[in-house]
């Protein structure tokens, strides 16, 4: 356990102290959007991995938290940091008015209503004035690479510690769980499911508002089509469903191969950038098909399997801990 | 308001075409139990295929579709087992795992269409395309063009084609037994593995084939199939999912929003609409307009 935290320390130091290391702008630049994406992804997580509720309109949410930072700074002046914590408040509201009539029904259901809530939403900042329609909008720009890394490490890193905290210390990861299981059983045992989903929609609603926040500040340039487009969902369920549903550090590996893929294959091979399409989509397809575990899933179970053939009749409650995952 | 019954005619002429992708959608839920956010891929694929056959063959769109039919069941058929495979899976949750599935396919091909036929509109013009009548009753004198009655009269057939087959024949019955009860049918001696192939083959087919209806009524691109699927959606939310006798009410309600909003309201406000309908009909009525969905 020990060596676990060490490791981790000894990552978020690494991270710490890239800026100081690398001086180049765009490889800061890239560093900055693969940790964004370990945000989204790793949001995205929650509510299809552990909660079994797909979100297909999770760019929604970004957009949202996009849309009104800039609405704030640009029409009423505020600074930055007040309209970050706005940002994530408003995507969360979004959450919950879409959640409550879809979270009481099967999961189908909500894919579909999500699905159909993005495209909506698109359409609105397609047509609205006060957007920008098409245009999109432009913030006030404040170019400080350095400002952006750290700020995008540290609410990434707070997420992802926050997730972890909830979802495999704290006794809301087992509700979600129960629920993702077997929604019937765990409100026999006095859980109300409806409220448990909508609480673990908001959470990943939150902070994906607030990175889409962050994103617009940074890029300071946003349209419907960058932040509200099919792309953002599209890539973080690759991400997360490449890496592995229902934990955290499956969907953040996928996250970093599938970004570094991307940028890799936007800068050599751009001829060609409709093929990337056709990639993510064979990616998930096949992903389903033959890593039904994802990356990191099919990984830690080899590996826990291989621990528990060698060392013979260890107590049965460890083996099995790591080598359930969806 | 002398345009009112203008709007009601079109509506209704546009609702028709939906009713045939809608049914194909809810007939394949109601087996499989499955979601599939291609149905607007299906649909632009065959809506290309229809392009690419009349350009070559100079044949009239209409003439094409049995072959375009055949074609697009066929590959249906074949794709079927790959589905299947993954929603009755053992691990996890194969229903989830079964939208991620066709919501890759779904990306996949909408990226194949972009790279093989780019960006351009195009439209696949039959030979009553420009021609329409007229009716006039006092005031009120309202068009119809040709190609969207016959839209509309195609739709009309392949419903009552699917009602025979369902009602009376024995493959019918099997579809109807499989999506009741899985086991039960299994135990009577249906292959649920065939039947299921068969219908997802159905399905696909019916959406292609609407999609050269669409090409020869309106216009058709690569990018046209994530607005069919929430069009697919929608009626299939509202009849019921899986209640095949609500989805014709369903598809002509869908027509009308669609042109009231053209004619009366904004059109870039019609998503808008038909996702607050939705969203009521999701609050209200989660089994459709009916109650009779599953």
């Amino acid at each position: 356990m020990s060596r676990k935290y060490l490791l981790l320390i000894l990552a978020f130091g690494i991270l710490l102290s890239v800026p100081s290391v690398i001086h180049d702008t765009f490889f800061l630049r890239i560093i900055t959007e693969a940790i964004l994406w370990i945000g989204l992804a790793i949001s995205w997580d929650v509510l299809a991995g552990y909660t079994g509720y797909l979100n297909f309109g999770h760019g929604a949410f970004f957009g949202v938290g996009a849309y009104t930072t800039a609405l704030l700074m640009k029409l009423c002046g505020w600074s930055f940091f007040f309209a970050l914590p706005v940002a994530g408040v408003a995507a969360g509201i979004v959450a919950l008015i879409a959640g409550i009539p879809t979270l009481r029904l099967k999961g189908a259901y909500f894919a579909i209503a999500t699905w159909a809530l993005s495209r909506a939403i698109q359409q609105v900042a397609l047509v609205m004035d006060i957007t920008g329609g098409p245009d999109g909008m432009r913030l006030p720009t404040f170019l400080h690479p350095e400002f952006f890394y750290y700020l995008m490490l540290a609410v990434v890193g707070g997420i992802f510690a926050l997730y972890w905290f909830l979802l495999e210390k704290a006794p809301f990861g087992l509700k979600v769980k129960a629920i993702r299981e077997d929604d019937q059983s765990a409100m026999s045992l006095g859980l109300n499911p409806t409220w448990i989903k909508l609480q673990a929609f908001i959470l990943s609603a939150v902070p994906t508002g607030i990175l889409g926040a962050i994103y617009a500040y940074w890029i300071t340039y946003i349209d419907p089509a960058s932040v509200l487009g099919d792309l953002v969902t599209d890539q973080a369920v690759v991400m997360a469903v490449f890496g592995g549903l229902g934990t955290l550090i499956g969907p953040a590996i996928g996250a970093i191969i599938i970004f570094l893929f991307k940028t890799y294959f936007w800068a050599y091979l751009s001829d060609y950038q409709v093929l990337y399409l056709i990639i993510l989509g064979g990616v998930i397809a096949s992903s389903v098909v033959f890593l039904p575990n994802g990356l990191w899933g099919t990984i830690s179970g080899y590996l826990q399997t291989r621990k528990s053939s060698k060392q013979e009749p260890v107590s049965q409650g460890n083996s099995d801990k790591g080598a359930h995952h969806v | 308001m002398e345009l009112l019954p203008q709007a009601t005619i079109d509506g209704l002429l546009i609702g028709g075409i939906y009713i045939t992708i809608a049914i194909g959608f809810s007939l394949a839920y109601g087996v499989m139990h499955i979601i599939d956010f291609a149905v607007g891929e299906w649909i632009m694929l065959g809506a290309f295929l229809g392009y690419y056959l009349n350009l070559w063959t100079v044949l009239d769109p209409f003439i094409l579709l049995p072959a375009i039919f055949l074609v697009f069941s066929l590959i249906g058929y074949l794709v079927q087992p790959l589905v299947y495979r993954v929603i009755s899976g053992k691990k996890g949750n194969p229903v989830l795992m079964g939208l991620v599935f066709t919501f890759g396919l779904a990306l996949m091909f909408r990226g194949m269409a972009l790279t093989g036929f780019g960006f351009y509109s195009h439209s696949i013009p039959s030979a009553i395309s420009q021609d329409s009548f007229f009716l006039e009753m006092g005031s009120v004198f309202i068009t119809v063009p040709y190609v969207r009655l016959a839209g509309l009269l195609y739709a009309l057939a392949i419903t009552l084609v699917l009602h025979f087959v369902l009602k009376k024949t024995d493959f019918g019955r099997a579809v109807r037994a499989l999506s009741q009860h899985r086991e039960a049918s299994g135990l009577m001696g249906i292959n649920a593995k065939r039947i299921s192939s068969y219908v997802y083959g159905i399905y696909v087919g019916l959406s292609a084939m609407t999609g050269v209806i669409i090409g020869s009524i309106f216009t058709i691109n690569a990018q046209m199939g994530g607005e069919y699927t929430i069009l697919a959606f929608f009626i299939v939310v509202l009849a019921g999912m899986g209640y095949l006798a609500g989805v014709p009410w369903a598809a002509f309600l869908l027509g009308l929003v669609q042109s009231f909003f053209l004619i009366f309201l904004n059109p870039s406000y019609t998503l808008m609409a038909v996702f607050g309908i939705l969203f009521t009909i999701l609050l209200i009525s989660p089994k459709g307009l009916f109650g009779r969905g599953v």
